[in-house]
Order: C-alpha cells, then sequence, then structure tokens
C-alpha cells in the first residue's frame, strides 16, 4: 500500500526531471572541466599552444550537446 | 497525510515548438520562418550596405566589424586545407553561413522577439535558429554542400568512399571499422543541427525563467544571460562553420596523404621540434 501512497503523495515529475538534470549534467561538467584543464596545461608547458583555443572551444561544445539533450528531455517527462 | 511535495506554480511561459502565425493555401506559416524572412532581408539590405561602404583603408564602424570576421572566417577556411587554393573556393559558402547563423542567433536577443507580441496564443516572432526544422534545414543544407565538394576533392563516389577505410577494405577488422565510420558520418546532420536548436532554445528558456524569478527587477537579473546568450550565440555560429569545414577538409586532404607523404611528413616534424629545442636553450640558460 505504502508505495501507492507515495507515488500519489510526492510528484514524482519533480524528482525526476531534478534527477535528470543533475545526473545529465553532471558528465558534460565533468567533460568541460578535463578540457579546460588540460588546455591551461597544455599553454603552461607550452605558451604557443594557446592558439589552439578555438579547438578547446569546439570540443568543449561537442561535449555539451550531451548536457543539453538531458535538459530537452525533461520536457518530455510527464 | 503526506503534503503534496513540490506543488508547481504558475511558470514562465515556454515555448519550445513553433506556433502556427497564418496560412498560405493550406502551407504551414510559424512565427519562426516569418522572422527568418525578416532576417534574411535585413542581412541581404545590410551587406549591400557593407559592400558599398568598404575601403582600403578602413575607417572603422560596423563595416570594420564586419571585415574582420569575414578575415577570420576566410583565413580559417583557407588554412584548413593543404592546397591553398582548393580552400578559396570554398570561402563564399562558409562566410554566409557564419554570418546567417550569427545574424540569425543576435537577432532572437532582441526585446520584443518572444512573448511581447502575440497573435492569438502563439508569439509573432521566434529566432530562426530556435527551431528544430530551421536548424536540421541548415543541417542538411551544409552536409549536402559538405558530401558534393568532398566528393568533387577526392575525385568520384568510389574515392570518397574509400578514404573511410584505414588500410585495405578487404582486412575484416578495417572493413567494420569503416563501416562504422560511414554510419557516424550519418549522424552528422543530425549532431551539427542539435548542438544549435538546443543552445538557443535552453537559453531563450534560461532568459525567460530568470527575467520571471526577478519579477519587478527582471532587467536587472536577465541582462547577465542575455549577454552570456550573445556569447554563446557567436560560439555556436562559430562551431557550426569551424565543424562543417572538418568534415569538408578531412575528406579533401586525405587524398594528398599517401603512405610516403606522411613518412616525410613525421620527419619533417621532429626536424621542427628539434629546431624548436635548439632555439628554446639559450633562452633557458
Amino acid at each position: 500500500m505504502l508505495p501507492i501512497i507515495a507515488a500519489e503523495a510526492i510528484n514524482t515529475e519533480i524528482i525526476a526531471k531534478g534527477l535528470m538534470i543533475g545526473l545529465g549534467f553532471l558528465g558534460p561538467a565533468i567533460g568541460i572541466g578535463i578540457i579546460g584543464g588540460s588546455y591551461l596545461q597544455a599553454v603552461g608547458r607550452n605558451p604557443e599552444a594557446a592558439k589552439f583555443f578555438g579547438q578547446a572551444l569546439v570540443f568543449a561544445a561537442i561535449v555539451e550537446l550531451f548536457g543539453l539533450l538531458a535538459f530537452a528531455s525533461t520536457f518530455i517527462v510527464k | 497525510m503526506i503534503a503534496r511535495f513540490g506543488a508547481v506554480a504558475e511558470g514562465p511561459t515556454v515555448h519550445v515548438a513553433p506556433g502556427t502565425v497564418f496560412e498560405i493555401g493550406g502551407v504551414i506559416i510559424t512565427n519562426s520562418i516569418l522572422y527568418g524572412w525578416i532576417t534574411i532581408t535585413f542581412m541581404v539590405l545590410f551587406f549591400a550596405w557593407v559592400a558599398r561602404k568598404v575601403t582600403i583603408k578602413p575607417r572603422g564602424g560596423v563595416v570594420q566589424f564586419v571585415e574582420a570576421g569575414v578575415e577570420f572566417i576566410s583565413n580559417l577556411v583557407v588554412n584548413s586545407f593543404d592546397d591553398k587554393s582548393k580552400g578559396r573556393k570554398y570561402v563564399p559558402f562558409f562566410v554566409t553561413l557564419f554570418f546567417f547563423l550569427l545574424i540569425n542567433n543576435w537577432l532572437g536577443l532582441l526585446p520584443g522577439v518572444g512573448e511581447a507580441f502575440r497573435v492569438g496564443e502563439t508569439p509573432l516572432l521566434r529566432a530562426f535558429t530556435a527551431d528544430l526544422n530551421g536548424t536540421l534545414a541548415a543541417g542538411i543544407v551544409t552536409m549536402i554542400f559538405v558530401y558534393v565538394a568532398s566528393i568533387r576533392e577526392t575525385g568520384g563516389v568510389l574515392p570518397y568512399l574509400r578514404h573511410f577505410f584505414i588500410g585495405s577494405p578487404w582486412n575484416p577488422l578495417y572493413f567494420v571499422i569503416g563501416i562504422l565510420e560511414i554510419l557516424t558520418d550519418l549522424t552528422r546532420v543530425l549532431s551539427l543541427s542539435l548542438r544549435l536548436f538546443l543552445n538557443v532554445t535552453i537559453g531563450e528558456i534560461v532568459i525567460a525563467v530568470f527575467s520571471y524569478l526577478g519579477s519587478i527587477a527582471a532587467p536587472v537579473t536577465a541582462l547577465p544571460f542575455t549577454m552570456l546568450e550573445m556569447f554563446v550565440g557567436a560560439l555556436q555560429a562559430y562551431i557550426f562553420t569551424v565543424l562543417s569545414l572538418m568534415y569538408l577538409s578531412i575528406a579533401a586532404n586525405h587524398g594528398s596523404h599517401t603512405a610516403e607523404h606522411a613518412d616525410t611528413e613525421e620527419a619533417e616534424l621532429t626536424k621542427d621540434t628539434e629546431t624548436e629545442t635548439m632555439r628554446l636553450r639559450p633562452g633557458e640558460a
């Protein structure tokens, strides 16, 4: 009986959306952190590597797509 | 009885899909295509004006910004090909693509676009890139151009398909990898258009949410996010251009990289690093 009452009383939609956004943004956040960290490390070792900033942004955008997909999926959850 | 958890209050109005504004003979005209036409008209007039104003000696103003943008993208296109004269042919397409997406992204942030003017329930104007149909069209046109251009650069359909395989296609491992490469190639249309659409749409949603949260102080809370969106809009236009350019240049440059070439290039690379270290050494001491 208890699970049914809980499912009716608790708004599971909000919890599902929160989990989706939270877990979905976790991965891209780590990925963008790694990209930015590696870029700064490369520039620290060899300042001439600063010209690859555009490429670092491109890879950040590729990683970012998965976070955005998680965000967009929250509109489907009912 | 447990109280209802997180009761939903009246939130900000958010549209993910474009709405119908009117119909012409059964063809639905959505708000995004309407604004897309307005943007294209503006773009044609604006660039015609800029083209008349351009002088050899820079005079500053808006013209200089456009000139810098055109030069930036055309350098990018020319430098990504091994053969510089090859790259020059593709400059017009990529410069147009970049400015089309940039101006669409930026004009979508203007006040008045969105909920301000409505036809019934649907907003009158909506950014063209905030509509999946629009970005999908842009992605399909771009990828068709890329496929046609790379088939022409590699000299036929078979040599183009051949560049997906690292080694001999009759080796089973290389065969499977090549087939997988071809399949991943087909997802490029979706990934290009979804990235642009989601970035622009979610930016709009974030602005809507923060202006709703700010209530009376909405200009203050929404301004930082609008500025962030200006940056994101420029970045996404750049990324769309660079990625499609990369897809083309990978196929076009592959023909000039034969087995002997790779060896000499490697030797050149090691030579370069040697001179680099020799040049650095006196500075370190």
